[in-house]
């Protein structure tokens, strides 16, 4: 498709309508964190999804944007399902509700560091990662996995794992409504039955970090964090169950998209009406399946929870839990009217201002917390919704890939990964040193350049910088 | 497609099957070629499975076998490719090695398994098959010396 690129000042683009494109592009990114890799096709596929039937307002980037297939990563979209709106298992992304999850600890740095090496001791052969099998909870039998797919994080509270209040600081209080497990394989259940509490690869993470500094004092109080205090990030998703349930809705729509005159340009665009049986089918099985990665997350943290107990004394508290790959039945006012929209979030966040209803009471006057994981060897940011967001509620998601897998390798070695991350400080656990080469952070945009033009763009406000001080990765 | 790869001014003819992984920003891309289709796939999971894991010894292993079908032939390549995740993530098994057969409907997939507990780490763990740039088919013959047999080439995009 033939993009037409215009910058709209210095914090942002506009992709011209042309070809099938019924909205514009918007492009939340300024020139620097364009994507520049030869090859790279994320605007494309921000000109593609705006081709999507039933989008409105605008096919939004955030500025973490990279190329994904069919939505790029940190793309969104809404569509209207009263007007044809479409549901598309690529506006999703195969792992579907991959996100972030933080606690604290109620240690600083001068009291954890003399214990970071048993800690990190203990939590390594504790978390399961990278390839092979394993993982910390083991399901009996099918039908306590469908209750856990019904149930997501509150099924694993009432089955002694965790406490309540973890419930009131995960979005959706722990579970999607309106999960159908009955919309899932038995290759995808087969894929899921084994991997409860489980990292998974690539840049999944188990992180312990430092609250660095913070620049809203008022927010970070409300969220449950203040300088110097110790954290635990975790960022995994639904593991195989999820990709499986990806991959299979999507060729059940590409399989009848016709049927709906529906063309698009490039088949992992796969949609179909929301109002329509495979539309349904599919936000059965997706919230199943973000019920599954909520209880991963839940999972990991209450079991390094344990861990935290055991060598500090301290147990860990939720600050947030929040869903980066995603759609919602999220209703909007469009045009001065309200409207029940379809947001897909693709490597983005969710980030709702002050003042929604669908914020727990603790949290109404400072907004949603949305968490920006860097790099294992920068910082990660915490940042709050805030009103007037056009990107209906989003933020971005972390930090977004520049570097290709190849050009890592060619990049970095592992004995300079390894130098590196001793020269910062930060504690490395990883499951193969010549894997995590691909994970280094050169490999990243800058997160503080992101999480500016997030703020630039008004897509949420930074509450706090953390850093790493050690990392577990798959 | 057999001379794509140039040292100096002197093309290098490359071998007739192979694979090699692609760069792509957030995942991992796989090309294979080779004389026929189900070489092809072979080579393809080779390429997949040599992008993450080092096998110590590929000639010991355990033999599965396993039938694939699908409408076309890419779907018939990422229909193998997603077996061998499924049987990764359920069966803690990854091929050493790999022959595929056709059969009426598809192919049969022999493989040569070994448990993901001998085998190193070396890259992202792959999840799932995406459907862009999906691709396997036969390279077009009007480029070719008709005498050559023409050769099958793939495509697939693989989410870590």
């Amino acid at each position: 498709m033939d993009i037409r690129l215009a910058e709209e000042g210095r914090w942002r683009f506009r992709i011209d309508r042309t070809d099938g494109m019924r909205v514009p592009g918007a492009v939340l990114a300024p020139r620097e964190l364009l994507p520049d890799e030869p090859g790279d096709k994320s605007l494309e596929q921000v000109a593609n999804v705006a081709t999507l039937p039933g989008i409105i307002r605008a096919s939004y980037a955030m500025p973490d944007i990279h190329w994904g297939y069919g939505f790029p990563i940190g793309g969104v979209a809404a569509t209207d399902p009263a007007a044809g709106g479409v549901i598309s298992p690529g506006g999703v992304g195969f792992d579907i509700s991959c996100g972030v999850r933080l606690l604290t600890a109620d240690l600083d740095r001068a009291a954890l560091l003399p214990r970071l090496p048993e800690l990190m001791d203990r939590l390594d052969p504790l978390i399961p990662r990278g390839l092979g099998k394993g993982a910390l909870w083991h399901l009996k039998g099918r039908s306590e996995l469908f209750e856990l797919l019904l149930g997501g994080a509150r099924y694993a509270v009432k089955r002694g794992h965790g406490v309540p209040r973890d419930l009131e600081r995960c979005e959706d209080r722990g579970a999607v409504d309106d999960a159908d497990p009955s919309q899932i394989s038995e290759r995808a259940l087969e894929r899921g039955a084994g991997q409860v509490g489980s990292l998974g690869s690539a840049n999944h993470f188990l992180e312990v970090q430092v609250v660095d500094e913070v620049y809203d004092k008022d927010c970070a109080r409300a969220f449950g964090f203040r300088e110097g205090q110790i954290c635990v990030m975790i960022h995994c998703g639904s593991r195989g169950l999820g990709h499986q349930i990806c991959g299979d809705h999507v060729r059940v729509m590409d399989g009848v998209m016709r049927r709906y005159d529906i063309h698009v340009p490039d088949r992992q665009l796969a949609c179909a009406p929301v109002d329509s049986p495979e539309g349904r089918d599919y936000l059965g099985a997706m919230a199943a399946a973000a019920n599954f990665a909520r209880a991963n997350r839940h999972i990991l943290a209450d079991a390094a929870r344990g861990v935290f107990k055991a060598v500090t004394g301290s147990g860990l508290d939720l600050v947030y839990d929040v869903s980066h790959n995603l759609a919602k039945l999220e209703t909007r006012e469009v045009d001065g009217t309200r409207r029940l929209l379809c947001v897909h979030r693709k490597g983005a966040t969710r980030a709702l201002p002050p003042g929604h209803p669908d914020l727990p009471d603790d949290l109404a006057a400072a907004g949603q917390p949305v968490l920006v994981p860097g790099t294992m060897g920068t910082a990660s940011y915490v940042m709050t919704g805030v009103a007037g967001n056009e990107a209906f509620d989003s933020c971005c998601h972390g930090a977004g890939r520049v570097w290709s897998r190849h050009r890592a390798h060619r990049e970095m070695t592992g004995r300079q990964l390894r130098a590196d991350m001793r020269d910062a400080g930060v504690a490395m656990k990883p499951i193969s040193w010549r894997s995590v080469i691909e994970e280094a952070p050169g490999a990243y945009k800058d997160v503080e350049a992101v999480v500016v033009a997030s703020e630039h763009n008004g897509l949420g406000r930074v509450v706090a910088r953390l850093v790493p001080l050690g990392v577990l990765k798959g | 497609m057999s001379e794509d790869r140039v040292a100096g001014d002197r093309p290098v003819p490359r071998p007739p099957r192979g694979h090699r992984s692609v760069p792509h920003t957030g995942d991992l891309a796989v090309e294979a070629w080779a004389p026929t289709r189900e070489e092809c796939i072979a080579e393809a999971v080779q390429g997949m499975v040599r992008s993450f894991a080092d096998i110590p010894d590929p000639a010991a292993g355990t033999p599965r076998d396993g039938e694939v079908t699908a409408d076309t032939d890419a779907q018939l390549l990422a229909a193998v490719l997603e077996d061998v995740i499924y049987r990764m993530d359920t069966a803690g098994e990854l091929p050493a090695d790999v022959s595929v057969r056709p059969t009426p409907d598809g192919v049969h997939v022999r493989y040569t398994m070994t448990g993901t507990e001998t085998v190193t780490q070396i890259g992202a763990v792959p999840k799932a098959v995406a459907l862009h740039g999906l691709r396997l088919a036969q390279e077009p013959q009007e480029s070719r010396d008709p005498l050559t047999p023409r050769e099958w080439v793939c495509h697939v995009t693989l989410d870590v």
